[in-house]
């Protein structure tokens, strides 16, 4: 059962509503990032956001933009791409959701080295909170230091203390070229690429790591991919850097289109997940994350793709695990080895056993408190996404 | 005054010479950069440590005092002030670096870091710390944190939440919490993200984890000269339009220029310009010289009567010297400034210039305008003589319309200074009952008691009764 509200004031009345007969609301976009890391509940009625999808404000010369929440990131880059720019979201998930879902996960892909994070790049935004109070947050400049920064504890909160429903970015220009040069190489090879690429300090702008699945080959060689943007003479000269750094010609040089089409089925890869594990440690700890995922991959016969630069490394299942108790070890042991390195292993889950068993996100941060405290000021009556793992 | 029993408590805490409550050991700490507000505090406590830092507070808190969080006092909104016998926990002697992790690009160390300093260690390692205020050889990075602090260089790298991955946080009651570290990637609600710009209401950082870049291969710095301000605000729009990032913009007017080149900071700029704008690309060598053509064609094709650009590191420093210096060079025009901070949409730098200098023109004030260009972060300089009571008058309208301006033209009243005392009473301008009942929910999350920097930030006659949130 869900409910589309058509106007902002419906969301509020809706809120309010739901909050009066105690029945929990899960905001949702177009439901491309599944099972949303255990914060959704598995009961509640779904609040679609998709029908609100305005471009509210766009000035090309000022690199901003305003819109709806429920705005496809597909349908708002036609717009941009009209005029030279972009929104450098690349996060799993983000070629098919909304932009109010890209603002409520609050992600990262690969392009953070040089973009910056989702909420790096979010200059305010209108919610309505869990009392059905609209409040707009932040503005449309790009430096803004106007009162504590609500903006930032509303971006990745997952819909837990507000539905979203208008987004003001910060844009950039459009790369004049795309590039990626592709390695297919043995996996420990590929890591040793990986880091002298981060040691070289070049402009790589993402370098990105899969198994064989990661390309659709199956195989068991592994793919490193280095993606360069910019162009003319700065572009040609790092990409003769990578390559004297890598010691060795790329099996296969894409530009542009093909480029951009590379990393939008990266960022396509988890669409048909059942199950996501992401772990991630310092960018210098690569080799290790990688070797506690490799056990994880095996219990639950997934793929492991890795962004190099952000030390983050992701174990995908298209289909349901089999083995629970072995899955379950295999997990809790991962994540004792991961945290010990000082990282995080966080799950995905749809069918949502595997993240009540072994937890969504491991140990908190030891502020669970104002965690608790942030949450009740927003949303007093646990109506939204009720379930706010710490 | 002061109780003689809390000064010996926190002596015994910090050690005799981490304590003052000497009279005129105490003036120094009467304001901060924008000396219009000055309040002499009950006292000053200088911790060395975290441990230090949370048993100073939770003794000041046992005793129901307020407390005003210091870094260098650099700030420019009366942030640091210590309104109504507050006590000052300052953390001057936290200044060590902690460590630089080189291969994650990363240091971690103690609020009282000059943030110049950070970057001089970093540099050996072949990296540098991004963000770049104005007063960066003196403010600390603790300072940095509680403002969110801005500069130059922002255009292309982010201000300073950007940079913070991680923090160790002294909350108002003592309790010692750990948010973010190792990178800021972990899920759940973005602590270190909300406190970045609390302006020391939430806490006091006692350790700062930051992310660092490596130092750019090459820099191509460019001056252009305009006979007309709106032009060299066109051109900066222009330039962003077609697709050029430069690391930094910055625009001096004609009564800036002026002030610099009869001073001792002389830069050679000519005395006739109405704007200088200072661009300034970086990255490698390579693709450094096709960007600043492009830069210098646009420049000309907006109206700029010459570009120069600089061939080393002496011809660069020569052309940063008038906005590096404009502040300094003021001092020689009128014996008070009024800094003000607000950011515009970049394609509403012309007209909002040009409203500017009708509403000086209107109060018979010299406005000098100094600003990020390129992030439509304003700096209009009031000058004035505040013994002078009608002329402050004036100044006070002055300022309060230019504010309007600004918000009416899509804007913001504050970039990078922050609210401070100085600009809550404008926070009406930009947000509603909801949002401002909203910031005063968390800052009673982090701080239930309001004892932390108190009568900052938000306006008082906003403050809800009730307590919003539960325990």
């Amino acid at each position: 059962m869900s409910a589309s509200p058509g106007s902002v004031a419906e969301i509020q009345a809706l809120i309010r509503s739901a909050a009066a007969a105690g029945t929990p609301l899960i905001p949702v976009g177009r439901r491309s990032w599944p099972g949303a890391g255990g914060w959704a509940p598995k009961e509640g009625r779904a609040l679609d956001t998709t029908p609100l999808k305005r471009i509210r404000h766009y000035e090309p010369a000022d690199l901003t933009i305003t819109a709806d929440a429920g705005i496809g990131l597909d349908e708002l880059d036609a717009g941009l791409a009209e005029n030279g720019q972009w929104l450098p979201i690349d996060s799993p998930g983000a070629g098919s959701g909304t932009l109010g879902a890209a603002a409520a996960t609050g992600g990262f892909g690969p392009l953070r080295q040089r973009y910056g994070a989702t909420r790096d790049n979010v200059l305010g935004l209108e919610v309505v909170t869990g009392d059905g109070r609209l409040l707009r947050l932040g503005g449309r400049v790009v430096k803004n230091v106007a009162g504590y920064d609500l903006v930032r504890v509303f971006v990745g909160s997952r819909g837990s203390l507000g539905v979203i429903t208008r987004v003001s970015m910060r844009l950039f220009p459009r790369p004049e070229e795309d590039r990626t040069l592709i390695y297919r190489v043995r996996a420990e090879r590929a890591l040793a690429m990986a880091t002298a690429l981060r040691r070289g300090h070049l402009p790589v702008a993402a370098v990105v790591l899969g198994s064989g699945g990661m390309e659709g080959g199956g195989g068991r060689a592994a793919t490193l991919a280095a993606r360069i943007l910019g162009g003319g003479r700065g572009a040609r000269e790092i990409t003769g850097r990578v390559v004297a750094a890598l010691g060795a010609d790329p099996d296969e040089a894409l530009r542009d289109e093909a480029s951009r089409r590379f990393h939008d089925r990266h960022r396509q890869w988890e669409d048909d997940a059942r199950l996501m594990v992401r772990l991630r440690a310092l960018p210098d700890r690569l080799d290790e994350v990688v070797a506690i995922a490799q056990p994880v991959a095996a219990a639950v016969a997934g793929e492991i793709a890795a962004d190099a630069r952000n030390g983050v490394v992701r174990v995908k299942t298209p289909a349901a695990p089999a083995g629970r108790d072995e899955v379950v070890a295999a997990l809790a042991g991962a994540r004792g080895r991961v945290e010990a390195l000082g990282g995080s292993l966080a799950l995905d889950d749809a069918a949502g056993e595997l993240g009540r068993r072994v937890g969504w996100v491991g140990r908190g941060g030891g502020a669970g408190g104002i965690v608790r405290r942030i949450k009740s000021l927003f949303d007093p009556h646990g109506v939204l996404a009720p379930r706010c793992p710490e | 005054m002061i109780q003689q029993s809390l000064v010996r408590e926190l002596r015994a805490i910090c050690g005799s010479y981490g304590v003052l409550d000497d009279p005129d050991a105490l003036l120094v700490y009467e304001s901060d950069a924008l000396t219009a507000y000055r309040h002499r505090p009950a006292a000053v406590v200088l911790p060395r440590t975290t441990r230090e830092t949370r048993e100073s507070v939770a003794a000041i808190a046992r005793h129901g005092l307020p407390i005003v969080p210091r870094g260098a006092g650099t700030g420019l909104s009366g942030g640091a002030v210590a309104l109504n016998d507050a006590i000052v926990v300052g953390t001057a002697r936290m200044n060590r670096i902690l460590g630089i992790d080189a291969p994650n690009r990363r240091a971690v160390l103690q609020p009282g870091v000059i943030n110049a300093e950070l970057s001089v260690a970093a540099r050996r390692h072949g990296l540098y710390y991004a963000p770049d205020p104005s007063s960066q050889t003196t403010c600390t990075i603790g300072g940095n944190v509680a403002e969110n602090s801005g500069g130059p260089h922002c255009l292309k790298y982010g201000v300073t939440s950007r940079y913070v991955t991680g923090l160790e946080v002294v909350l108002p009651d003592g309790e010692v919490i750990r948010i973010g570290g190792q990178g800021r990637d972990a899920p759940g609600y973005d602590l270190v993200g909300l406190f970045v710009g609390s302006e020391g209401c939430f806490g006091i950082a006692t350790e700062i984890e930051v992310s660092l870049l490596p130092v750019p291969e090459s820099v191509r710095t460019l001056l252009a000269i305009f006979d007309r301000i709106e032009d060299a605000g066109r051109a900066v729009s222009e330039i962003m339009s077609a697709g050029m990032l430069p690391a930094a913009m910055e625009i001096i007017d004609g009564a800036t220029i002026r002030a610099v080149e009869d001073s001792v900071f002389a830069a050679g700029y000519p005395t006739d310009a109405e704007a200088a704008l200072v661009i300034e690309f970086d990255g490698l060598e390579a693709g450094l010289k096709g960007d600043a053509e492009r830069a210098r064609r646009r420049c000309l094709a907006t109206g700029a009567r010459e570009v120069r650009t600089a061939q080393d590191e002496a011809e660069r420093a020569a052309l940063w010297k008038g906005r590096k210096k404009a502040f300094g060079a003021m001092g020689r025009i009128a014996p008070d400034l009024l800094v003000q901070d607000a950011t515009v949409p970049r394609t509403a730098l012309p007209s909002v210039l040009r409203g500017i200098s009708r509403i000086s023109a209107r109060h018979d004030l010299v406005v000098a305008n100094v600003f990020h260009a390129g992030d439509g972060n304003l700096h209009p300089n009031i000058l004035f003589d505040r013994r002078d009571a009608e002329e402050l008058e004036r100044v006070e309208r002055a300022s309060k319309e230019i504010m309007r301006l600004c918000v009416d033209a899509g804007g913001t009243i504050t970039g990078e200074h922050g609210v401070g005392l100085d600009k809550k009473h404008h926070m009406t301008l930009i947000y509603g009952p909801d949002e401002l009942n909203a910031m005063w929910g968390i800052r009673r999350v982090f701080d239930p008691g309001e004892t932390m920097n108190p009568g900052k930030v938000l306006p008082d006659e906003t403050q809800p009764v009730a307590a919003a949130v539960p325990a």
